[in-house]
């Protein structure tokens, strides 16, 4: 009984502690994504209260041109380009800040800057960079239109996206790298693994769960697009740049009428790609790594 | 007249004192005495919140003196001025889903029919009505864009803008042609075009942009329509509109015009200060910004040219409108009224950021001095409001795509514009 009273007490103090944090969770998680479930089912544009349609909005996605032939294509092809190179260009970056070279700490953070630089100005500044008359094309002594081709715009896109965000990846491989214990690497050199050997048997497999943090991240983070297509392309030419993302803003908030409902099935059926795509990661990287 | 009543009640008691009683009782009399207090008691003060986009400091700072002007006149309404600075309609539309939208703000004709069908607004003929204000006030395109589909009013014009042709003279004078004139046709552009254009210096005679805002004068000065009157389907794939977008679509393919990528800008009216445009179709906006960054251009506007069947033009326009969750809509009318008096419009006038809605004001002569601004104020005489109907954003968004189909991937126009009709009409059918 006393012990009993004593777990109890621990609960409501613990509980107690949490509340802060379970509040906010529960409002702007929980509760909005319930609420976002509710309306994918509903006709809402906003100022008249939803109206059930059953699936209706998912009958629609699964017939649109917009969402099928365009959304949907971008965001993988952006996902499955952006993804492995940015990891693999990270991982190198972070192999190479391992090592003991001259002004490290520059280099640490010259990398480092575009991740703290706010993406609404890196976008600003690729902008001019990328203009037909732009310091790129002068460079390179090209004429392509980067950004109002159709062609271009999703890699141009891309190509922002990895500059941006190899700097965060490679903060936390160097984190990871640093972690492995010295003696492991002592052990293989005693044994006579060369450099190779000792990157494929004792660097990857101990930096596993790093590499699946990067990279769930990485694939959220691709998956949830938005904010240099919405300042570089507003999903322009042609829908070349219209991505799952920018797509719901553009349902939501840009139509005349805002497509509310529609917006909420389309943010669901995002939250569920991302959801299965991730559980697959885990399979394949989260392996029980043996030494 | 309450002195006489007392009198009367003094006398009568004085009547009953005399009249005889049982018994003596001592004659009771009461003075009444009155004073009159003067005291300053202030009206109570009403306060109504505006909001609306921040375009610039300068508007905003119009706004401003003009709100102070306002509230010297009207000493019972506090206007609290509370600008919505990024995505204006997202935040207004999610504004009023919560009922927390201010009593006065900005409305654009494109997003006009949205916000009347759904009731939202508050009509304002009564209010005009009491206090003396007239639609015929207002230029009549503008006050019967803002006027609802059961004909009540539904917003007072603020400003508003129309597109002119704007040159570049330099460029006219090395080419050794005549500056463009109100008279002008379509083949007078097309022959200018030509005859600027230098492809190999970069430099083009005229800015053909796939952008709604700019291609459906063209239409109208075609005869045609974007939309049927009712706005319930789109006439894109309507032979007016067929053979307008060919004729504007053939600049670039001539190479006699170019859309803001081909020189390197996001927008023509950049192209344009450089001297790569050597005519675009832009509105007033267009003045203050030359000013600034390429005061040193030598440029002039006109008329758009008339087309087969005559002139065309767009009309941007914004207006004042009351939210029908407003507490105080009799205070943020006097606001309304104030900010759209003539007085206020004048000021608006002079400091050249907007063209005013008052019809009286043609006369004046700001105009005298900014020939430049009476082509865009006159513009709206024959021009049609910016404006699409309920599902505008389609409209825009698939007209802009068949000009962009046609000038990126090489499309047919005719088959380039039935493609955005057959995608307006699937978007106007599934309208709930």
């Amino acid at each position: 009984m006393r012990i009993r009273r004593r777990v109890l007490g621990e609960w409501i103090a613990a509980y107690l502690l949490l509340s802060p944090y379970l509040f906010v969770f529960l409002v702007f998680n929980v509760f909005a994504i319930g609420y976002v479930l509710y309306l994918s089912f509903t006709h809402f544009d906003l100022f008249s209260p939803p109206r059930w349609i059953g699936l209706g909005n998912y009958l629609y996605l699964v017939r649109d041109r917009l969402f099928l032939g365009k959304a949907v294509p971008n965001t993988l092809k952006y996902v499955a380009v952006v993804v492995p190179v940015q990891t693999v260009i990270s991982l190198l970056l972070a192999f190479a800040m391992d090592q003991e070279i001259k002004f490290r700490r520059f280099f640490r953070t010259l990398f480092y800057v575009p991740s703290v630089t706010s993406s609404v100005v890196i976008s600003l500044i690729f902008l001019w960079l990328f203009k037909r008359t732009g310091i790129i094309n002068q460079i390179l002594g090209l004429s392509i239109d980067w950004l109002t081709s159709p062609a271009f715009a999703l890699p141009t896109i891309m190509i922002v996206n990895i500059w941006a965000t190899t700097g965060t990846m490679m903060v936390i491989f160097l984190a990871g790298l640093q972690d492995i214990p010295v003696t492991y690497y002592e052990a293989a050199m005693i044994d006579g693994a060369n450099r190779w050997q000792i990157l494929r048997h004792i660097t990857i497999p101990l930096l596993r769960p790093v590499i699946f943090f990067v990279v769930t991240m990485g694939v959220i983070g691709c998956f949830q697009v938005f904010d240099q297509i919405y300042v570089m392309t507003a999903g322009g030419p042609l829908d070349a740049t219209t991505t799952i993302a920018y797509l719901i803003y553009k349902w939501a908030f840009q139509s005349t009428t805002p497509f509310m409902g529609r917006a909420s099935a389309v943010a669901i059926v995002l939250a569920a790609m991302i959801l299965a795509v991730t559980m697959i990661q885990r399979r394949l990287i989260e392996r029980p790594t043996e030494v | 007249m309450k002195r006489f009543r007392l009198l009367l009640v003094a006398l009568g008691l004085a009547l009953a004192a005399c009249a005889p009683a049982a018994t003596p009782t001592p004659a009771v009399t009461r003075e009444v005495v009155t004073k009159e207090v003067v005291k300053e008691v202030e009206k109570p003060k009403a306060t109504v919140r505006l909001s609306g986009w921040a375009a610039n400091p300068q508007e905003t700072a119009l706004l401003e003196s003009l709100l102070y002007r306002c509230s010297l006149k009207n000493p019972d309404v506090v206007v609290k001025y509370e600008p919505i600075t990024g995505d204006y309609w997202a935040k207004i539309k999610t504004l009023v889903a919560s009922g927390e939208e201010p009593d006065i703000y900005y409305m654009d004709i494109f997003q006009f029919p949205f916000f009347v069908a759904k009731g939202v607004l508050v009509p304002l003929d009564d209010y005009m009505a009491r206090s003396g204000v007239k639609r015929e006030d207002f230029i009549k395109t503008l006050i019967d864009a803002f006027t609802g589909p059961d004909g009540k009013v539904y917003g007072i014009p603020k400003d508003f803008n129309t597109l002119a042709l704007f040159y570049n003279k330099d460029l006219f004078a090395k080419a050794g042609i005549p500056e463009p004139n109100e008279n002008w046709t379509w083949d007078d552009l097309q022959e200018a075009a030509r005859r600027l254009s230098d492809p190999a210096k970069g430099v083009y005679g005229l800015g053909v942009p796939a952008d709604a805002g700019r291609f459906p004068i063209f239409v109208f000065q075609n005869g045609g329509r974007i939309m049927t009157p009712d706005f319930k389907d789109t006439l894109l794939d309507s032979p007016e509109v067929i053979e307008a977008a060919r004729f504007y679509t053939s600049f670039r393919a001539k190479r006699i015009g170019a859309i803001p990528a081909d020189v390197g800008v996001d927008w023509q009216g950049t192209g344009f200060g450089q001297g790569k445009l050597a005519m675009v179709f832009e509105g007033g906006w267009l003045i203050p910004y030359l000013r600034e960054q390429f005061p040193t251009l030598r440029w002039g506007a006109t008329f758009p040219p008339k087309g087969p069947k005559g002139r065309g033009n767009l009309i941007f326009t914004v207006a004042y409108v009351i939210s029908k969750n407003s507490k105080n809509p009799e205070a943020a009318w006097k606001a309304i009224a104030c900010l759209t008096s003539e007085e206020s419009q004048t000021v608006v006038l002079s400091t050249g950021f907007a063209l005013p809605s008052r019809a009286k004001l043609a006369g004046h002569e700001y105009f005298k001095n900014h020939p430049e601004s009476l082509v865009i104020f006159k513009g709206a005489e024959f021009g049609t409001p910016f404006m699409w109907g309920l599902r505008g954003d389609v409209v825009n968004d698939q007209m802009a795509k068949a000009l962009e189909r046609i000038y990126l991937e090489g499309q047919d126009v005719a088959a380039s514009f039935r493609q955005a009709a057959e995608e307006v009409r699937k978007a106007l059918k599934e309208q709930p």
